[in-house]
């Protein structure tokens, strides 16, 4: 272990985090993934909206593109031009985004025009303003991931043996299933329902009921995104920040050739202490909200 | 391509880590969409999705360490740590946001006590739900699917990287192979599990089978490829 | 050209039909850029290739539409994984396999059976093992299995310039460009069916859908070619990708104004139902 390649894994960290909380950001303001099954169905009950509809794929496909896209990119501009890494990263990231650009739209259209029987509208300004920030998000993630895994090919003392896109697309596919796991449950179970009780999961009875009216005006997709970087995205970041930064600390801590069984002892050792964290979780939150008062069986709490 | 008792025992590894993907799969609780309105215990994610990013985090971390050392079970281990820090990390922070932010407490509609921890379940499921969160029982029975994946995956990689020697196909072919079972067994599962004390985890032996045959066959044409330079 | 005219009349494709011209589409074309290319010693024929994918992501996004119709429980996305997790597979063995008997050539042909045979297993395996019961899961399986495998050998060959196992090890695994080609072609099977879900959906429109993600997909690969053909080759690529992806865009939008019940500028909720 040397100070420069745990810099590395330090800034590895750092970006990691920062793509995790853009991921989920990036998918809120598209409302991409799971908690977008509540605005499809919106409109299938009769309540149209003003939201993106943004189905392009699951999160972790479709982030594995713009990331393995950016990768691609850059490799190819290191590789055939030398450039320097920082602007081939960039320019990776740039097309990457171009791409997500045209996805998003595509899928915004043939959503809502497959949904005529409905009355749902096709609303173009809501093209023109959101779309280039899904596509704004869409280049904070797959830059950092594309940096991520610049860093891992041809920067730490260790190269890794894959070559720098199919990490990329690795990285990709564990960020979006990160994002649809973590920062999805903020979208989905609060900021689409914030007109029914809070303290519970959606009652099945109020599905599609979405709230589609702000502060002032009809709500899109840029208000959701507002609230939700407020604790959903950096939830995510912290999520795959975590994923990143733990998996290589303890490989680099640990000198992998001499030492390989301690590196994976400390993983061990993480991971007995988010099942503690957990269990504290659940149990300070029985504690604190307590058993639903509707509760009528003889099971006591 | 000279067909000895080691190519029989890169068959026999490509299979168990198949099957390991394919029984990883039915370990992990996702609760699919209706997990991410708070509707169900589980990660509010895709089956496939979840196991895949895990299974190949771990591929990532046994990729690493298959290229400074080669002994199996240290492969093996990372692999599996790999993935279970990315379930473990996963699940944490979602647990934050059905805590912290949902406003909720966590319990499961299968059971009347965590087989864990005791603790009673149906008064906290909230009223027309089945269950929101990640239990204790949840959250463990995840580490083990996790890490199952991440095991499955890195027995996938070491003998196809004994037989071709290069690290790239070898890693793409491991994603084929672990997407193939995982998608077959999220076919069994059918949409949402909570874990191994979830009844639909009995059904598991269809899987099993399942992913047996695919495995088969992807390990006898895997075996016949060869690394080229 | 050839694509521009046939899409003309999808409206109303069969299934059938569509599997030939998707087979024979990707495998003509496959041979003539790879005979084309060897022939005159260039390597300005790769796009051929890529064009020669699309026939085949055409056929898969049409098996996924089948498929998917019927419920499978998991989403549209993993049934795109699994097509291409047996395509990458299908396409290794039978490069492979092809060099290791002497017959570099046959190489398609060995992966397109193998690809069929297999993707029909799963969904034996899955009709009767897992009971999903669903008539047209062998056939659709086999489909999407065909398709996957035939996409992602088009598009390697468009970025490996030809068909020899070794180039396309050294060109399109070590560099890591399989990465791209495997997920964008994922996504240009399952992202048509999936982007356009939903009670009206057309297939004129999904499968137009699906030959304008196969541009963008072009774009990556031509971005790619640069570096292992030059940047006649690679360049002659990315412009016809782009090509092809703004006139099937354009279409496209023009299909979504013909569907939508209305597309407009900006506005309200729907009259009827504030």
């Amino acid at each position: 272990m040397d100070a420069f390649s745990m810099g590395l894994i330090a800034a590895m960290g750092a970006l990691a985090t920062v793509a995790g909380a853009s991921e989920d950001i990036e998918s809120d303001v598209g409302s991409q993934s799971n908690p977008n099954s509540q605005v499809q169905l919106a409109a299938q009950v009769g309540n149209p909206h003003r939201i993106y509809n943004k189905a392009i794929s699951g999160e972790p496909p479709a982030n594995a593109l713009w990331a393995a896209t950016a990768a691609m990119v850059a490799y190819t501009l290191i590789t055939a031009f030398q450039m320097p890494a920082l602007f081939a990263l960039v320019a990776g990231a740039s097309v990457a985004a171009l791409f997500n650009g045209v996805f998003s739209m595509s899928a915004y259209f043939g959503r809502n025009s497959s949904q005529r029987r409905f009355n749902q509208w096709v609303y173009l300004d809501i093209v023109r303003y959101t779309t280039p920030s899904i596509m704004a998000h869409a280049w904070i993630t797959s830059f950092c991931i594309a940096t991520i895994s610049y860093i891992m090919v041809y920067m730490l003392p260790i190269p890794h043996p894959f070559p720098m896109p199919i990490i990329a697309l690795i990285w990709g596919l564990a960020v979006g299933a990160i994002g649809s796991s973590v920062g999805d449950i903020h979208y989905g179970g609060e900021r689409e329902f914030q007109n029914r009780q809070f303290g519970c999961g959606l009652n099945t009875m109020l599905s599609g009921q979405i709230v589609r009216k702000a502060e002032a005006g009809l709500r899109n997709s840029i208000d959701n995104a507002w609230f939700c970087t407020k604790f959903g995205g950096p939830a995510t970041g912290m999520g795959f920040g975590l994923t990143v930064f733990l998996d290589n600390w303890r490989t680099t801590v640990f000198d992998p050739v001499t030492q390989a069984s301690l590196a994976i002892a400390m993983g061990i050792f993480f991971i007995i202490v988010m099942v503690v964290y957990n269990l504290y979780i659940e149990k300070s939150a029985r504690r604190k909200y307590g058993p639903y008062p509707e509760y009528k069986g003889d099971i006591a709490a | 391509m000279n067909f000895d008792i080691n190519t029989i025992v890169y068959i026999l590894e490509i299979l168990v880590g198949g099957l390991l993907v394919g029984i990883g799969v039915h370990f992990v609780p996702v609760g699919g969409a209706p997990a991410a309105m708070a509707q169900a215990t589980g990660i509010g994610t895709g089956t496939v999705q979840l196991a895949a990013g895990s299974g190949l985090t771990g591929l990532l971390a046994a990729g690493f360490m298959m290229s400074v050392t080669d002994n199996l079970w240290l492969i093996l281990a990372s692999g599996a740590v790999g993935a279970g820090i990315m379930m473990g990390s996963t699940m944490l922070t979602g647990s934050w946001i059905y805590a912290y932010a949902v406003g909720a407490p966590f319990a499961s509609a299968k059971v009347n006590y965590d087989p864990i921890t005791g603790f009673s379940q149906p008064p906290y499921v909230a009223p027309g739900t089945v269950g929101q969160g990640i239990p204790t029982i949840c959250f463990v029975s995840g580490l083990i699917g996790g890490m199952m994946g991440g095991l499955g995956g890195a027995m996938i990689y070491y003998p196809l990287y004994l037989i071709n020697g290069n690290a790239a196909l070898s890693a793409m072919f491991a994603i084929g192979i672990f997407l193939v079972n995982a998608v077959i067994a999220s076919w069994n599962i059918q949409g949402t599990i909570e874990g191994f004390h979830d009844p639909k985890f009995k059904k598991w032996p269809f899987a099993f089978r399942a992913c047996a045959i695919a495995s088969i066959l992807l390990a006898l044409a895997a075996v016949l490829i060869t690394g080229g330079a | 050209m050839s694509v521009g005219g046939a899409v003309g009349a999808l409206s109303a494709l069969d299934p059938k039909k569509l599997r030939m011209y998707g087979l024979v589409g990707s495998v003509v074309g496959i041979y003539l850029g790879a005979l084309l290319n060897s022939a005159l010693n260039t390597t300005v024929f790769s796009f051929i290739g890529a064009l020669a994918a699309i026939f085949a992501v055409l056929m898969g996004a049409n098996a996924v539409r089948r498929v998917c119709a019927y419920g499978i429980g998991t989403g549209v996305p993993s049934i795109g994984m699994l097509a291409l997790g047996m395509g990458i597979i299908a396409v290794m063995f039978g490069l492979s396999v092809a060099e290791a008997l002497g017959f570099g050539l046959l190489g398609p042909i060995i992966t397109l059976v193998y690809a069929g045979v297999f993707g029909y297993i799963i969904g034996v395996i899955a009709n009767k093992v897992i009971k999903f019961n669903i008539p047209i899961m062998e056939e659709g399986n086999s489909d999407l299995s065909m398709a996957g495998a035939m996409a992602l050998l088009g598009w390697s060959f468009a970025i490996s310039g030809t068909l020899g196992y070794a180039d396309i090890l050294k060109d399109v695994l070590m560099t890591g460009y399989i990465a791209i080609i495997f997920i964008a072609g994922g996504l240009a099977i399952l992202h048509p069916f999936n982007a356009n879900l939903g009670p009206d959906e057309k297939q004129d429109r999904t499968l137009v859908n699906s030959v304008m993600v196969s541009g963008i997909a072009m774009i990556a690969t031509g971005i790619a070619a640069i570096l292992t053909q030059g940047l006649a080759a690679g360049l002659l690529q990315l412009v016809i990708g782009f090509a092809l992806w703004f006139y099937f865009f354009k279409m496209y939008y023009k299909l979504v104004k013909r569907d939508a019940a209305a597309v407009v500028g900006t506005g309200l909720l729907p009259p009827t139902v504030q």
